[in-house]
């Protein structure tokens, strides 16, 4: 057992243009609705902007020597994007493995598993991307986070989307049924999302929490764009990027080691 | 050393989940150009023999060739040249019909415009081109299946495997299957199927293999097998439990026969008569009827119930 997962950690996936097509499947189910998904991706952020930032943020006064508004609009953009990302890579990546069956299909051609996981990976990471985006055209809109900030900030993102994906999708390729995601939301996703420096700095966190926090990607996705949108680049924003990367890595390896051996049986 | 000349070659194929065998060391070979069929009842190993050849079941040991290449070292060519025909339509519902043939068309690297063209000749083809533009959900079952089979022809394989081809369709749409794979064979494709209806293995098989708790029973044309095993008819007559051995007794010595439950059947073989035998045994409710497969596998595999 120990073995395995030191082996899976470790396969080193084969790609080949069999990820594209299966992004490229996924695209074309996505088009059927393209136009409220794009919507949607518009109105979420102006909602959260609205009710944290100018609701709560009113109250809460400056954090960090910004307003609230400006703290929390880096935490709302890899927020967005981890909840989306991990939706697409459990519920609609589970539904397409067990019962649509979808990527028994696609392995009836010499596309391999390899390239379905990782095709998988590709689109929940770039529907979390676009996600972002919104986010970062919603905050410049309102002067929150400046042009020459929104591309290299989606560029954190998208790393911590890849890193989210394969997490997912290693939930999907352990998953019995549906409610097991609901288990992964409340352990994993929902402290995430509330003790990562998204709400609150960590400062003001017990010492012991800051630490076990330091383990989380979402954590170091917030610090990092925090950094690049703060204008002020700080060394740790390369530890931050390092430590995403090194999470990527081994998610992915571990993510499509366990889809190929829940499809070739 | 390799025949090129096979579809496919397997020798001492063996597969196991944890220490329970499904196919327990089967020898295959199947010419190219031939329908060979793959018979027996649920949990035969059928199923995992075929998944076996595109790869969806590791081998877990002897050899398989399918198109003169090693399953193991090739699959991705393998897989290239075959088309498959799965039990699972996987057919995606999202999509319209159109739309299914052309994502599997991309996933089989065609390009665009030829995807579209190879699409509309195959919905022709199947007579299903009026619903190209349908949601794949108002399709009936045998519909589906033939537009399982127009996907499997995307990529123009030269050996295609189908896995349960007409399970759960109704007789017309059954009929409608076994002629356009008669014509595919006629085209010069090899078909490997899967079946456990045996007039399908019969109308359709060149030759075929019955199998049975993962292993091979037998192996030939459908017609020699009968013959073989069987002969030209079936007597069979129904007898209360306790006059059996009296019929028995009064048959043994001329005719090869089983007994199932109360039912006693007469081989009859090429030199014997079918109606002296009715005479010989002389009670009511005697049938006599042509041999078939069915008599062969019933024979060969008993003839208990099977849960699965």
């Amino acid at each position: 057992m120990g073995l395995t997962l030191l082996t899976d950690l470790f396969y080193v996936p084969k790609l080949g243009r069999g990820a594209w097509c299966v992004w490229q499947r996924n695209f074309l189910y996505f088009r059927y609705s393209i136009w409220v998904s794009l919507l949607w991706v518009i109105v979420e952020p102006i909602l959260y902007l609205l009710a944290i930032g100018y609701g709560l943020g009113t109250l809460v006064g400056d954090v960090q020597g910004v307003s609230y508004l400006e703290f929390f609009t880096p935490a709302l953009m890899v927020i967005s994007a981890m909840l989306v990302v991990f939706f697409e890579s459990t519920y609609s990546t589970y539904t397409k493995l067990t019962r649509q069956k979808t990527f028994d299909t696609v392995l009836l051609t010499s596309i391999g598993p390899d390239e379905v996981a990782l095709g998988e990976i590709l689109w929940a990471a770039s529907k979390g991307l676009l996600s972002a985006s919104g986010v970062a055209l919603v905050a410049w809109s309102q002067g929150l986070i400046r042009p020459e900030h929104i591309v290299p900030s989606l560029a954190v993102v998208a790393l911590m989307c890849w890193v989210f994906a394969s997490i997912g999708v290693i939930f999907t390729s352990t998953a019995r049924n549906y409610d097991w995601f609901l288990y992964a939301q409340t352990i994993f996703i929902m402290p995430m999302y509330l003790f990562a420096g998204t709400y609150f700095p960590l400062g003001v966190l017990p010492e012991l929490v800051q630490k076990i926090a330091l383990f989380l990607p979402l954590t170091h996705a917030v610090m990092a764009v925090r950094s690049i949108v703060s204008g002020e680049v700080q060394a740790s924003l390369f530890l931050n990027l390092a430590v995403l990367f090194v999470m990527a890595v081994f998610t992915t390896n571990y993510a499509v080691a366990r889809m190929r051996a829940k499809l070739v049986t | 050393m390799v025949c090129m000349q096979a579809a496919v070659e397997a020798r001492s194929l063996e597969k196991k989940y944890g220490n329970k065998t499904v196919v327990n060391k089967i020898d295959l070979f199947v010419p190219r150009g031939e329908c060979f069929g793959i018979l027996g009842p649920n949990g035969a190993g059928k199923t995992s023999t075929l998944r076996m050849l595109y790869g969806m079941n590791r081998i877990t040991s002897g050899e398989l060739f399918v198109l003169g290449l090693n399953v193991r070292t090739h699959l991705k060519v393998i897989k290239s040249k075959i088309g498959i025909v799965p039990q699972m339509d996987g057919l995606d519902h999202d999509f319209t019909v159109m739309d299914n043939l052309l994502v599997f068309a991309r996933f089989v690297g065609l390009k665009q415009k030829q995807a579209r063209l190879r699409a509309l000749e195959l919905l022709r083809l199947m007579q299903l081109e009026e619903y190209k533009d349908h949601s794949v959900e108002v399709l009936s079952g045998g519909m589906k299946r033939r537009l399982v089979i127009a996907r499997a022809l995307l990529n123009e394989p030269e050996l295609l495997i189908l896995d349960e081809p007409t399970t759960g369709l109704d007789p017309q749409a059954r009929q409608w299957i076994w002629h356009s794979l008669e014509q595919l064979k006629r085209a010069g494709r090899s078909l490997i199927l899967t079946t456990h209806y045996m007039e399908e293995a019969e109308v359709l098989c060149d030759r075929l293999v019955i199998m049975d708790r993962g292993q091979i029973l037998c192996e030939g044309h459908p017609k020699d097998l009968i013959e073989e095993h069987i002969g030209r008819e079936v007597v069979e007559f129904e007898v209360a439990p306790e006059d059996l051995n009296y019929f028995v007794k009064k048959v043994r010595d001329q005719y090869r026969y089983q007994v199932i439950n109360r039912k006693i059947q007469l081989f009859i073989g090429e030199d014997q008569d079918g109606r002296e035998a009715a005479q010989l045994v002389n009670t009511s409710s005697i049938r006599i009827r042509r041999a078939a497969l069915n008599d062969v596998f019933l024979k060969l595999s008993g003839h208990e119930l099977r849960d699965q």
